[in-house]
């Protein structure tokens, strides 16, 4: 039976790919959170490999992650909500955003999903949904885009 | 850069992240690749002064809005029809009596023809409507009448056509203040010595409210509008009715009513009434000019309200006539009761509930004929606005303010309007000839360039909509010809005297803009330069100190011929510095030039005239950068105390050929923080008061 209210939360944490996704995944939340006026966290994680030091210069210096993160801000800017902006730098994406929200003592983790299949069709997945769903301490949620929107 | 923080531990082993600063994001956003937006914070002031200014603007004007909120000032029909309606409505509360006064010239028997008379200016309306619906469809951009000519009978053409219509919307301001401080001092007589000083404020304060924005000043005008077209209308028909029912009786003569001079009725005269009650359509073109303030689809809600203005302005009009013919209404001079007032008070009839209709209809039309100077307060700043795209009119005038209006054509309408208020001494009789002259051009260029329009598109039903334009603008013409003749020695001659200066300002602006971007042209696909001439760099020098030092170091890096002149009225001193000179920087030469004078400035000049004169003819002129010392005062009262020797070295040099001025600042705090934690000298800002590259 679906629930007559949403749910409530106290501070979730949003994660953003710099995909289509995102600005769904932003809107949802914002709507979401306005009942309890829930606080909002924007996370962008730079995955950064083994070549360079995790505190090298690049999301800093990257255009792009600056943009994902400000486009996120510029929908909550029009929409009239507050939304906190986080830019990290990790190894690994999905651990730093289940960190990132175990750090914030976030109660909700919301990340985006593109609908992409491997060679042969079978559904992708990707690494960062599983390790958040298996590892986050708190409750998940996961938006995928619909499938007609899958790039080319 | 910032530095990153430290790496924060994960909930696993090994797991890192580190939490990277984001120094843009509280001024700037991406908005795509290399560019950034600008948030309010980044337009904040700085200052503390600055920001109490801003707490004070906000107070008054609102707060500033950004260019995405533009859509949401966007006019509604319901808020644009008061808003560019005022003027045209307001008119049909006197154009009656402007018929009258010249129809009781030839006797009483003559008012019958009024009704003719209205008929013929509500047919004029029509087609002058149906006209500016076009071109609300048409060019959607706005300017009306301006852009029509331009596009369809070349630029001077639209010149005429925009500078006739700047003319009257002036007018509009100072005719429409007057006549309400007029209205007011009939009941108020202490008023009359301070009328220039309250229509001055009274403009003052429609500016601020159109500082406010479109939206917020509809919101403010809107009612008065609207009250006055339900009152009117309901004296209509409440007059109608007592027509149809016989009960409407010819009222006895008012008081101060016009005298008939026994004069024959010709057709001139029947012109001359029909000129008189054009002034019905004045305001008429001011939604052809603001079709982009309407939310979308622009064009046709401009189109829409535009024959909603017409059908309202004609049914008041024609119904005033109409009921005040019945009754036998009849024209006063400026101290008798209106048309208008005649049929309020015949057709509410006495009792408190008549009475009560009757005050506020003559409460709502005072207030109707006070804001109708609202109109042109829009479409005034829009018109100056395009012609500044078009570079007849200074760029500031299309720059948006706080509040996305068009500040600059808000404060110049505010101004001429004030000082032809002034110069009048807002003697309504005085003014009103050089009122609805020029809007006459206007109309008559517009449907001019709408039947080359059709005869260029030949769209459909093109052939009957040029006819149709084409007589509006014999019609129109005509009408212009007339009022043109009879208010000529009134004052209209004015009129066509600044139409001209306009154009010729307008037209020098444009000039001055087409010369300059001649000038500054750049060849498409053309090599750009590589530096090639020779660099100098002279540095004033007060004394040797840290301020001079900082000032060398970013000399040294513009280049290695560099010399400090130092200006002495002290030459036992002058050795002094000399030696402190040799010691601290003896690399780079010190000249000393003695002013056994004491001037500073003058012989620093001389200096570098004689460096110029120097130069031989058969290369180019060398860049001499001026690297001027100054010390950063950390309040009003040291910016008293420091730097004004440079503030006038500065003044001085702006403009001179082949100098550039950098100021370079010493900042005591600053330095003296960063020398006690890291040892080293801070490097300074450079400031660049010209930017001349070779």
């Amino acid at each position: 039976m679906p629930e007559a209210n949403p749910p409530v939360f106290r501070r979730a944490v949003i994660a953003l790919s710099g995909g289509a996704v995102d600005g769904t995944i932003v809107r949802l939340a914002i709507e979401m959170a306005r009942p309890s006026h829930a606080e909002l966290v924007a996370v962008h994680v730079v995955e950064l490999d083994w070549t360079q030091p995790l505190d090298a210069d690049v999301a800093e210096r990257s255009e792009e992650a600056q943009r994902v993160l400000d486009a996120a801000e510029g929908i909550a800017e029009a929409m009239h909500a507050k939304l906190e902006s986080v830019l990290v730098q990790a190894r690994d994406l999905g651990a730093a955003i289940v960190d990132e929200a175990a750090a914030r003592d976030a109660d909700l983790l919301i990340l985006g999903l593109s609908y992409r299949t491997k060679f042969g069709g079978d559904f992708a997945i990707g690494r960062a949904v599983p390790y958040a769903l298996k590892n986050a301490p708190c409750a998940v949620w996961v938006v995928r885009e619909p499938m007609g929107e899958e790039p080319q | 850069m910032t530095a990153p923080r430290p790496p924060l531990k994960g909930r696993k082993l090994g797991d890192r992240r580190v939490v990277v600063e984001r120094p843009h994001s509280d001024f700037f956003r991406y908005a795509g690749p290399g560019t950034m937006v600008a948030k309010a914070a980044a337009s904040a002031p700085r200052t503390s002064i600055g920001r109490r200014v801003a707490r004070v603007r906000s107070f008054f004007f609102g707060k500033p809005l950004a260019n995405e909120q533009e859509i949401g000032e966007r006019l509604s029909k319901k808020l644009a029809l008061p808003i560019f309606s005022s003027d045209a409505i307001s008119s049909s509360a006197y154009a009656t009596d402007e018929i009258l006064k010249v129809l009781i010239l030839v006797g009483t028997s003559a008012l019958f023809f009024s009704i003719w008379v209205a008929a013929a200016i509500a047919l004029m309306l029509t087609i002058v409507a149906f006209s500016y619906r076009q071109v609300c469809r048409a060019y959607p951009s706005g300017g009306g009448a301006y852009v029509v000519a331009r596009e369809n009978l070349g630029a001077r053409i639209g010149l005429i056509a925009a500078a006739a219509l700047m003319v009257d919307y002036v007018m509009t301001v100072a005719v429409s203040s007057a006549s309400a401080l007029a209205n007011l001092a009939t009941a108020f007589p202490a008023i009359e010595p301070y009328k220039v000083a309250l229509g001055a404020l009274v403009i003052v304060l429609v500016t601020a409210a159109n500082l406010r924005g479109i939206r917020e000043s509809g919101n403010i005008f809107a009612f008065p509008t609207y009250l006055f077209v339900f009152m009117a209308l309901l004296a209509i028909v409440v007059g109608l009715v007592n027509v149809a029912t016989g009960s409407a009786h010819t009222l006895p003569p008012p008081d101060h009513v016009i005298h008939d001079e026994g004069q024959l009725l010709t057709i001139f005269l029947l012109l001359k009434a029909f000129a008189g009650g054009s002034v019905a359509l004045t305001g008429v073109e001011a939604i052809a000019n603001g079709v982009p303030s309407f939310k979308p689809p622009e064009s046709k809600n401009a189109a829409n309200t535009l024959i909603t203005m017409a059908l309202l302005l004609g049914a008041i009009f024609i119904g005033l006539t109409f009921v005040g013919m019945h009754y036998g209404v009849m024209a006063t001079d400026d101290k008798g009761a209106t048309v208008l007032g005649q049929v309020g008070a015949a057709v509410f009839g006495g009792g408190a509930l008549g009475t009560a209709l009757f005050l506020t209809l003559q409460i709502s039309a005072a207030m109707i004929l006070f804001l109708a100077c609202n109109t042109s307060f829009n479409a005034f700043p829009r018109l100056s606005a395009i012609l500044a795209q078009d570079g007849y009119m200074p760029r500031q005038f299309a720059f948006r303010g706080d509040r996305l209006a068009f500040s600059w054509g808000i404060i110049v309408l505010a101004a001429v309007a004030i000082g032809m208020l002034a110069l009048f001494k807002a003697d309504t009789h005085a003014l009103i000839p050089l009122y609805s002259v020029g809007v006459f051009i206007c109309f008559t260029l517009s449907q001019t360039g709408m039947v080359v329009h059709w005869r260029k598109e030949r769209s459909s039903g093109w052939a009957w909509r040029s006819v149709v334009n084409g007589f509006g603008a014999i019609l129109t013409g005509v009408v212009f010809l007339v009022v043109a003749t009879e208010k000529f020695t009134d004052g209209a001659w004015m009129v066509l005297l600044f139409i001209p200066l306009l154009i010729g300002m307008m037209l020098f602006v444009s000039h001055q803009y087409v010369s300059s971007a001649r000038a500054l042209e750049m060849r498409a696909g053309a090599a750009v330069p590589q530096p090639h001439r020779h660099n100098r760099v002279i540095i004033p020098t007060p004394g040797v100190n840290r301020a001079v030092i900082q000032a060398l170091n970013v000399a040294r890096s513009i280049t290695t011929d560099i010399r400090a002149v130092y200006i002495s009225d002290d030459p036992e001193g002058t050795e002094v510095i000399r030696e402190r000179w040799a010691q601290a920087v003896p690399d780079v030469p010190l000249v000393v030039v003695e002013s056994p004078y004491r001037a500073l400035i003058a012989p620093l000049v001389a200096y570098l005239d004689v460096l110029d004169r120097s130069w031989t003819d058969d290369k180019e002129a060398p860049i001499t950068f001026v690297v001027i010392p100054e010390y950063v005062a950390r309040s009003w009262w040291e910016r008293m105390l420091y730097n004004q020797a440079a503030k006038q070295l500065r003044a001085t040099l702006v403009g001179r050929p082949h100098t550039v001025v950098i100021t370079v600042p010493y900042r005591r705090d600053e330095a003296r923080a960063q020398a006690e934690v890291t040892g080293i000298k801070p490097a300074g800002t450079i400031v660049a008061e010209e930017n001349v590259r070779p």
